[in-house]
């Protein structure tokens, strides 16, 4: 890896929402980098700022409320948070691919499967509308959309969501993008079809080399897909690590209470869940010092003034958390 | 006696592309003080199941047995004495409360139809919103005031309000956060260890029902395909589709996770409208033959002690 | 994503961030007040001859907006005759209201066959032609005020019945409906109580827009002569300037105006009320 630029390199990325009611920090100082073939877990609960952070790094914001206020993006190398508007049109879909987790209301319902792939792969190669028919095609086939020549010409509204999830993926990987991007993709799917899109988007992965951030809610989905693990709240990295190391031994308290909250079959069985006090505090009522203190077990006095930096408690390891750090 | 017996259960709606079956003949039997989990993927018909029992959809067939009653045939009327016994907790917690009745208003509903004196309600919501963990300030204010998992909590409330025998669960922590997931889930064992509460618990998410349930019932196409013990069905699954389910479910463990061996079941539920002939599984069933399209299966005991419904095991 | 939101206090402010709906509500609120306090700006009986005849505005301080063919005070008719105008309007879309909210939450809770006939009739009703028919009602049982808001109520229903019929499909499969049937409550109960407080924004924005159309179908058949002769609302006023409408136009034209100027507030209040009630268009 030495001297070669990784494909995606985040350092102290600041997203903030100017709103009627105030100024809030949804993406607060958030750095996170993913080698190539490589996936990057993004965890936390709804409201934590994963899919603001997702849609920074596109420049895909909902502008306003959300603006980038800070930091860098780099893209193999090259840092996009000031590029203009038309250059990011060359880089998304071509360098950086993104999927939702609303397959049916990310496709355009008026145009057949077909016509949207191939507009993406007209937009960003050399390829004639021929040669670009062709490469659907083979698209459709290589994510494993059942009867991919008779889908070619169906609308969205005729495919299941599973289907359709296919197509946006298909969509995302058609330039061979170095980052994909995938915020929640199988959590409006069933079970069945969540474990062939995991297990789809694992083999185009390591086929390809991409580098990958997941972002999920699901610390079961987590623990099939991801190599790295970065847990937020409220806007912040709180922790890091390897997904094995995570999930042996948490640091953080929040971590510790996702964990324990989550029941898993085949492990020692808890009698009850481990549950975490309290919801996700509102951003634009966080409190002063660390986020999680009011729902913390092992809260502090220094906890209610300072907000901890993230420490490296071990090699590979990050986080931020007084208790953690030993006081 | 159980609690709750369904013999042969049908539903069906009239729709305009056909008639779909959304329950096809479900028996099933639930004891007194037993949590029963429901699994299925989306579009099975758990929840018209579910509905099915409390009458809240035309019931075609079969009989819907409570104590001893059989249920199916009465009219709404004649339902008072079954609404008391059993309850039903709903999935959206943003549509299951009225958006503009106040709490108090919404949780004294059963009360006030059972024509209770105000005094003896207003005291009963004081008790039911203490025992969710509510604030008591909470009934002069409105749902949208709550975040999902007290809202849920308030539906909660709202079920126990004439001490039921069973509550029926309709995903009733599906749309919530892992960290309030928890909270529910620990506030409806907390609640059955309390006044022995009964629960059908329908979900589909299977690590959930594992936690929860006493056994567990696999639904596909608006037919049951096994039906046992929790530990029968994790520990040795029978069905083809009850090993697919769990092999597809994904385990917060990476070790387990890595260590399983895991074949990916392929294809998807097939359209109610148009299900395969014979075992309604058979379009994706990888031990499908051709006695398989033709007969359809019937829940018979099986090695493990539990019931499955599958001509080859 | 929890969002905390006050409705309550919020629609005021949602419905004046509307400058249109503010500026018509003023208006609206002006044209009310003079008709509750008529008859103490204008004590007399504005019928009464009080000075010369067809003097025009400004031509007499006395008479700001001049005098009728008869020497009747315009403005004190005008005043007096906001109270007509503005009641057969409320009384018709009360009327309106109350059969389109009826019909079309029955056809919604119930749906089926019950769903197929109301709108059936209701779109034999949307094919009859409004003002023919009102007209022909108002000939044949007598040109009172009651007749006339009743036949104007009857034509003016259809699309309240519509627009309750789809909130009462859309809300009739929500969970907190299924909750209250699952506790057995009746039917009426769940219509009137649970779903109809639910449904009634959108409804109440239609029902305002009925007011104007009320008012212009009462001056249509003021203007044609087959009004109520005892009640002296500002259609009538124009229907009686019609003669002299070539030379002293302005007898036709000031009514004529206070009725636009009404219909259109009465419009932009009905936009500031969707607005405010609408809720996919809140935080924007
Ligand atoms: N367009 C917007 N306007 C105002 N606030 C917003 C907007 N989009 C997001 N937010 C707020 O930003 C915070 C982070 O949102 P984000 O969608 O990134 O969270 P998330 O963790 O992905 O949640 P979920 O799982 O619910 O999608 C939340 O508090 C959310 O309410
Ligand atoms: N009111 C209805 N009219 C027509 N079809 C329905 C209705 N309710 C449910 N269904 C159909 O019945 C099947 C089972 O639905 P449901 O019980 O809601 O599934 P689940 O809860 O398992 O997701 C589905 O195919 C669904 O489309
Ligand atoms: S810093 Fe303090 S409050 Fe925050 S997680 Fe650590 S111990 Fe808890
Ligand atoms: S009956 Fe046949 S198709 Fe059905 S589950 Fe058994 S083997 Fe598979
Ligand atoms: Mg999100
Ligand atoms: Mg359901």
């Amino acid at each position: 890896m030495s001297g070669q630029a990784l494909p995606l390199e985040i350092t102290d990325l600041r997203t903030t929402l100017f709103t009627r009611r105030g100024e809030m920090k949804a993406v607060d100082g958030l750095s996170l980098s993913v080698g190539a073939g490589e996936t990057v877990a993004l965890v936390g609960e709804s409201g934590c700022g994963k899919s603001l952070s997702a849609l920074s790094v596109m420049r895909l914001l909902p502008d306003p409320p959300a603006r980038i206020v800070g930091g860098q993006v780099k893209l193999n190398g090259r840092d996009i948070v000031p590029l203009p508007e038309e250059a990011m049109l060359g880089i998304r879909g071509k360098e950086i691919g993104m999927i939702f987790q609303d397959p049916i209301s990310s496709l355009n319902p008026v145009t057949t499967v077909e016509k949207q792939i191939v507009e993406v792969l007209m937009t960003h190669t050399e390829l004639g509308r021929g040669q670009a028919r062709v490469r659907a095609h083979e698209l459709l086939e290589l994510v494993g959309m059942p009867d991919a020549a008779r889908r070619l010409d169906a609308y969205p509204h005729q495919l299941s969501g599973g289907m359709c999830q296919r197509v946006v993926i298909a969509m995302a990987i058609a330039c061979s993008p170095s980052v994909l991007i995938a915020d929640e993709p199988t959590t409006a799917l069933d079970v069945t079809v969540q474990a062939q899109v995991l297990a789809l988007l694992k083999k185009l992965q390591a086929d390809a080399g991409m580098a990958m951030i997941f972002i999920t809610h699901d610390l079961g989905v987590v623990a099939e897909t991801a190599d790295r693990v970065v847990v937020m709240y409220a806007g912040r990295k709180v922790e890091e690590a390897s997904v094995d190391e995570l999930f042996e031994n948490p640091l953080h308290p929040y971590t510790v209470g996702l964990i324990g909250a989550t029941p898993t079959p085949g492990a020692e069985r808890a009698e009850r869940l481990a549950d975490i006090p309290g919801m996700v505090p509102p951003l634009n009522a966080l409190p002063q010092g660390c986020a999680f203190a009011p729902r913390c077990k092992r809260v502090m006095d220094r906890c209610l003034t300072e907000k901890p930096a993230l420490t490296v408690p071990g090699p590979g390891r990050l986080v931020a958390c007084f208790a953690a750090q030993g006081g | 006696m159980s609690l709750l017996s369904l013999r042969d259960v049908r539903v069906q709606f009239n729709t305009a592309g056909g008639v779909v079956r959304a329950v096809n003949g479900v028996s099933l039997d639930l004891a007194v003080g037993e949590t029963l989990g429901l699994v299925g993927e989306s579009g099975c018909g758990k929840s018209t199941l579910g509905k099915a029992i409390m009458k809240l959809v035309p019931v075609s067939g079969g009989a819907i047995v409570v104590e001893g009653v059989d249920i199916a045939p009465l009219n709404r009327a004649q339902l008072t004495d079954m609404r008391r016994k059993v309850q039903m907790i709903f999935q959206d917690p943003y549509g299951s409360l009225n958006p503009r009745s106040t709490v108090g208003r919404s949780v004294a509903q059963p009360m006030v139809l059972a024509g209770w004196k105000p005094e003896a309600t207003a005291e009963r919501v004081e008790t039911l919103l203490r025992w969710v963990g509510l604030p008591s300030d909470a009934k002069q204010r409105y749902p949208h005031e709550f975040s999902g998992g007290q809202r849920q909590r308030i539906g909660i409330a709202r079920a126990l309000a004439l001490s039921p025998k069973l509550i029926i669960c309709d995903e009733p922590v599906s749309a919530l956060d892992v960290s309030v997931r928890a909270q529910v889930i620990n506030l409806l064992e907390d609640l059955k260890s309390q006044f022995g509460v009964s629960y059908l618990f329908i979900s589909h998410d299977l690590s959930v029902v594992e936690h929860i349930a006493d056994r567990v019932a696999v639904m596909y196409l608006g037919m049951l395909f096994e039906v046992g013990g929790r530990d029968q069905i994790w520990k040795s699954p029978q069905h083809p589709y009850t090993r697919a389910l769990l092999a597809a479910a994904p385990i917060a463990n990476p070790k387990l996770a890595r260590a399983r061996q895991r074949t990916v079941l392929q294809g998807e539920l097939p359209s109610p409208l148009n299900p395969p002939p014979g075992c309604p599984f058979n379009s994706r069933c990888p031990m499908a033959q051709d006695r398989c399209r033709v007969e359809k299966p019937v829940l018979r005991p099986v090695a493990n002690g539990a019931q499955a419904a599958c001509h080859f095991v | 994503m929890q969002r905390f939101e006050f409705p309550r206090f919020e629609f005021v402010g949602r419905f004046a961030r509307n400058r249109g709906a503010l500026v018509g509500a003023c208006l609206i609120l002006v044209v009310a007040l003079m008709a509750v306090f008529a008859s103490v700006f204008f004590p007399t009986d504005p019928l009464r001859i009080v000075g010369l005849p067809e003097l025009w505005p400004g031509e007499d301080p006395e008479f700001p907006l001049g005098t009728d063919s008869l020497g009747r005070d315009i403005l004190s008719m005008i005043v007096h005759g906001a109270r007509a105008t503005l009641l057969i309007g409320l009384f018709a879309s009360a009327v309106a209201t109350i059969i389109g909210v009826g019909v079309g939450a029955i056809a919604g809770y119930f749906g089926g066959w019950v769903d197929e006939i109301s709108m059936r009739v209701a779109e034999l009703f949307q094919t009859i032609p409004n003002l023919i028919f009102v007209l022909t009602i108002v000939v044949i049982l007598g040109s009172t005020l009651t007749n006339i808001v009743i036949a104007i109520g009857i034509v003016s229903w259809t699309p309240i019945a519509r627009m309750t019929r789809a909130e009462f499909l859309s809300l009739r499969d929500r969970e907190f409906v299924q909750a209250c049937r699952s506790m057995g409550m009746s039917d009426l109960r769940i219509i009137v109580s649970e779903i109809l407080p639910n449904a009634l924004p959108p409804v109440i924005v239609l029902s305002s827009l009925v007011v104007a159309g009320a008012i212009l179908f009462e001056s249509a058949v003021s203007f044609l002569g087959l009004g109520d002769p005892n009640v002296a609302s500002w259609g009538r006023l124009v229907g009686d300037g019609r003669q002299l409408i070539r030379s002293s136009w302005y007898i036709c034209a000031i009514p004529g105006i206070a009725i636009m100027i009404t219909v259109l507030c009465l419009n932009l209040v009905g936009d500031g009320l969707n607005d405010a009630l609408n809720p996919k268009l809140r935080d924007r």
